[in-house]
């Protein structure tokens, strides 16, 4: 890829983000919290922006969203390390319990 | 003026009603939860549902959220119900219907059945208030999960790390199941060959 796509790409996610994220805060404003992990003020923040402030915020070089999976605990229950594909089901539901657990990010 | 209020406050428990039967609640959690006449539920129910609401006591137990599979969902639940309620502030039974919304979503993509009705999570949650449930977080993979009040904290390791030694043995449809590969290569490798080796080693110094 060249920087020039890089860029491209970057944009196109962001705007991709944002405009799921502004729907999604406005369909349900709780579950849109659960959903995306952010604070209640940033939703606040992402409902409100106009069509022409996302494609400002959009237009970066890095990514507005971040990785929400930051310890080894659930990424390994969720890319299933070091286990048998077939209780797949019983690591993601584990997962889901403790990535809903975390609720510091969105505190 | 006041007229108007109330009459917006009843649209609103009608709306939340439609929703719970929607959901599946059983009639006395309407009765609960809103101020509508029992007679107007009653036929508010048939109307939604198109049938009459089942009869009978709810289940009142607080074993059924200690079993294996039924624990994991409703540690799921009241997970998300926990989180949504952390990070808003919501009306009780809108923080259960919220969460039970997003509990069935995500037992839905990982294509599994739930086992948690709406009634029942509606019990977890007044269990938890009162008392008699509660949280807590297991020692190995730090997740919360629902136990009986006083769980021992520092020694409690949760159904997942430490699942029964019958579980996911069921066949059931949507349930949660272990594949062949269940048996950690360690137990199965101490299981099958490590011991008649011992056992033969064991033979052959007896027989010296």
């Amino acid at each position: 890829m060249t920087a020039e796509q890089i860029l491209a790409e970057i944009r196109e996610a962001n705007l991709s983000y944002l405009m799921l994220a502004q729907s999604l805060i406005r369909t349900d404003l709780e579950q849109a919290l659960y959903r995306l992990g952010v604070s209640e003020d940033n939703a606040a923040l992402i409902g409100a922006l106009s069509p022409a402030q996302m494609m400002k915020i959009a237009n970066s070089n890095t990514l507005l969203c971040r990785f929400r999976m930051d310890d080894d605990v659930v990424w390994n229950l969720l890319a299933s390390h070091g286990r048998g594909a077939a209780n797949d089901g019983m690591s993601r539901l584990h997962a889901s319990i403790l990535l809903a657990g975390r609720h510091a990010e969105a505190a | 003026m006041a007229r108007n209020k109330s009459i917006l406050t009843e649209a609103r428990q009608i709306e939340r009603a439609v929703t719970l039967i929607h959901l599946g609640a059983r009639l006395q959690v309407l009765e609960s939860e809103t101020d509508l006449s029992y007679e107007r539920l009653l036929r508010l129910y048939k109307e939604v549902a198109g049938k009459s609401p089942s009869k009978g006591q709810l289940p009142f137990s607080t074993d059924w959220f200690m079993t294996w599979q039924p624990n994991i969902h409703a540690s799921l639940f009241l997970n998300i119900h926990e989180y949504l309620n952390k990070s808003s502030a919501l009306d009780e039974i809108d923080a259960v219907i919220k969460a039970y919304q997003l509990y069935l979503e995500q037992i839905g993509t990982q294509g599994l059945e739930p086992l948690l009705s709406v009634t029942r999570a509606w019990r977890l949650v007044k269990f938890v208030d009162n008392g008699m449930l509660t949280m807590t977080e297991c020692s190995k993979c730090g997740g919360h999960f629902v136990t009986h009040p006083h769980e021992m904290a520092r020694h409690f390791v949760c159904g997942l790390c430490n699942p029964p030694a019958r579980a996911g043995k069921g066949r059931l449809a949507g349930s949660l199941q272990f594949g062949p590969a269940h048996v950690p290569p360690a137990a199965a490798l101490s299981a099958h060959l490590l011991q008649p080796a011992a056992l033969a080693a064991h033979a052959a110094h007896a027989a010296h």
